[in-house]
């Protein structure tokens, strides 16, 4: 198995006249080729700054991104270009990431003629492939965004993502805005695309039962920082940090015969603004102490299980 | 007429007009709601179900909007009757709604203590004061301190602002409750607080409740019965062991299988094919027919008769049969 893409201390700051939001904050991860990395949290916790920082649609304050060993952190003209085409992304909202006046057509073909490197016809036979592929009617072709419905715009903006035949695909809640019925259509439609062109996904979620469904590898997020990583079923089977736990218990359970046993958390996400430098769960955790004021290191638990607590062996 | 039912909704027809299109958005709706009691209305986006809740607090908008038909009664009363003057002492009083997004549910302009302390004065005809006492109580209840009462909707964070819509809807201590996706803009964790709050309080005053929602699992945990909503009709109804334990229509059937189990390794989902129907245009018998695994000439012919599976247990279904 090999690294396709490698995020060594990777921070994401903004300035606002509050201070510093430390949207991402010394974030490193690993993802294998062909795989799917899920990365949940809630909302504001950094997990699609991250995303975005990763195919470079936002500047990196610190760190380092390596896709296929090599640095694209700043890479930048004609570089930057050829990365841009390994790496594409799905957007949340199928009804706002579409330009109104681009057709299906435009859409699907923006991305081949921006490229420079394909004639009409062969763009004319791609989209078509296209379009067939992700499963939108030929009569389709010339029709706007506000005609069709979520789940046909959703399966647009796939179709253009998949258009140059990327390595990466970063899905930024590509689901969260369709019905059950529809979401589990396009759930399919990935988890095929992924198997026959080897793609590689980040997922990024608030939805756990998705995430757990669709990725090999889950990283829990908190405010800005990673808490746990680790194999998904084995996050599921045995979550190790406090918050990871609290999350996963949330989670409304349709098996009525065993209602969740579930840990209540006090008070809300805090403020990424100037955090103080402990564990920034410290002040909704159970568990915490005044060790947890200290910074905290991820550190390996079990096998191929990261965990950024440092009372996680007395708590477990 | 009399009936023994605190809420009943009976043979409920809404439509909305657009264009010179008549939109169907509810076709014939019965259900009954008893105090203490919680019905989860699920369904897709579109089914119809916020429609249903607004009618029932006559607070749709006239036109587009229309009742056709049916009747809503409360203790008997029919509501679709009364006089808008009888009813404005139901509204917020008797009956109160939480409405979906928090952040444009409340007045931008108004410290949120001013506008519960509105509602309270208001309904219960008391002086400002006094009203303003009771407002602190309910956010103490929901866990919004005292200091915060000055403060704007934008001061809040989501989760908060859902809670003070929530001590809003319950001020006047409501004898139903209409809950449409309360959670739905929350993240799981203050989901999860919010959704243990309505159950306390709910517990505390017997309230009635009708939840509206897409999500199975919190239908599974908050309510007692569930009404299965598609295209403007209740296609199956009954308790939630009914429709968690022994569902019998097919649409029902294809909810469960299209959400991502939690303990489940098959990887492939099994979706429900095709697109909820165009609610101009319904076909003439069964409306799931088009996406239906089952579907037979007969389901196309007419109007599809409830059956009533097992007591309490109704499925709109031509496969469905009563058992002995």
């Amino acid at each position: 198995m090999s690294t396709l893409l490698e995020i060594k201390n990777l921070k994401k700051y903004f300035y606002v006249p509050a201070g510093t939001n430390h949207a991402v904050d010394d974030v490193t991860m690993k993802i294998q080729k062909g795989k799917t990395m899920g990365v949940v949290g809630e909302s504001g916790c950094g997990k699609s700054t991250l995303g975005r920082t990763i195919i470079r649609l936002l500047e990196a304050t610190d760190g380092q991104i390596l896709l296929n060993g090599q640095d694209i952190t700043n890479v930048q003209g004609k570089e930057l270009r050829k990365v841009r085409e390994k790496m594409q992304i799905i957007f949340q909202d199928p009804y706002a990431s579409l330009d109104p006046r681009y057709s299906m057509d435009d859409v699907i073909s923006e991305p081949l003629k921006e490229c420079k490197r394909y004639n009409k016809r062969y763009i004319e036979e791609r989209v078509n492939e296209l379009m067939d592929r992700v499963g939108i009617e030929d009569r389709l072709r010339y029709s706007y965004p506000h005609e069709l419905d979520g789940g046909r715009r959703q399966r647009v903006g796939i179709a253009r993502a998949i258009a140059l035949n990327p390595e990466f695909i970063m899905c930024d809640e590509p689901v969260s805005a369709l019905d059950v019925s529809i979401q589990a259509q396009v759930l399919n439609l990935l988890m095929d695309l992924q198997e026959e062109n080897n793609l590689t996904y980040m997922f990024v979620t608030h939805d756990l039962s998705v995430v757990r469904h669709i990725s090999d590898d889950i990283s829990v997020m908190y405010l800005g920082q990673l808490v746990e990583t680790s194999p998904a079923k084995q996050l599921f089977l045995r979550p190790l940090h406090p918050y990871t736990k609290a999350l996963l218990s949330a989670i409304p359970s349709t098996d009525i015969d065993h209602p969740m046993n579930r840990i209540l958390l006090r008070g809300e996400i805090t403020s990424p603004i100037n955090p103080a430098p402990g564990c920034r769960f410290v002040k909704r955790c159970p568990y915490a102490t005044q060790a947890c004021m200290e910074p905290q290191e991820l550190k390996e638990i079990e096998k191929d299980h990261f965990v950024s607590c440092c009372r996680v062996t007395e708590i477990n | 007429m009399e009936s023994n039912k605190f809420i009943e909704v009976k043979d409920l027809v809404v439509e909305y007009s657009s264009d010179g299109d008549i939109i169907q958005a509810v076709n014939g709706v019965s259900f009954s709601v008893d105090r203490g009691e919680t019905l989860g209305l699920v369904g897709e986006t579109g089914a119809g179900k916020t429609t249903i809740a607004k009618s029932i607090l006559r607070i749709l908008p006239e036109p587009p909007a229309k009742v056709i038909s049916g009747q809503i009664l409360l203790k008997g009363k029919d509501l679709i009757q009364i006089p808008e003057k009888e009813m404005l002492s139901i509204r917020g009083n008797k009956i109160s709604m939480i409405f979906q997004d928090p952040m444009t549910a409340l007045n931008p302009v108004m410290s949120v203590g001013s506008q519960i302390t509105e509602v309270v004065a208001l309904h219960n005809n008391i002086k400002e004061e006094k009203a303003k006492h009771r407002t602190i109580e309910m956010l103490e209840m929901v866990g919004i301190p005292e200091e915060r009462y000055v403060e704007f909707p934008h001061q809040f964070s989501g989760g908060m602002k859902q809670r003070v819509v929530i001590a809003m809807a319950l001020a006047c201590n409501p004898e139903l409750l209409l809950a449409d996706e309360p959670t739905t803009a929350l993240d799981v964790t203050i989901q999860a607080q919010v959704l243990d709050m309505i159950k306390d309080l709910r517990e505390k005053f017997n309230t009635a409740m009708i939840l509206i929602t897409h999500d199975l699992g919190i239908v599974a945990e908050t309510c007692d019965k569930v009404g299965v909503v598609y295209a403007g009709h209740i296609v199956e109804s009954g308790s939630k062991e009914d429709i968690f334990r022994h569902a019998a229509h097919p649409y029902t059937l294809g909810l469960f299988d299209s959400i991502p189990k939690m303990d489940d390794d098959e990887r492939r989902l099994k979706p429900i094919d095709g697109m909820p129907p165009d609610p101009t245009n319904l076909p003439k018998g069964c409306v799931f027919a088009p996406r239906c695994k089952f579907v037979s000439g007969e389901c196309e012919k007419g109007k599809i008769p409830i059956i009533e599976i097992t007591p309490g247990h109704l499925c709109q279904c031509l496969l469905a049969k009563k058992e002995a």
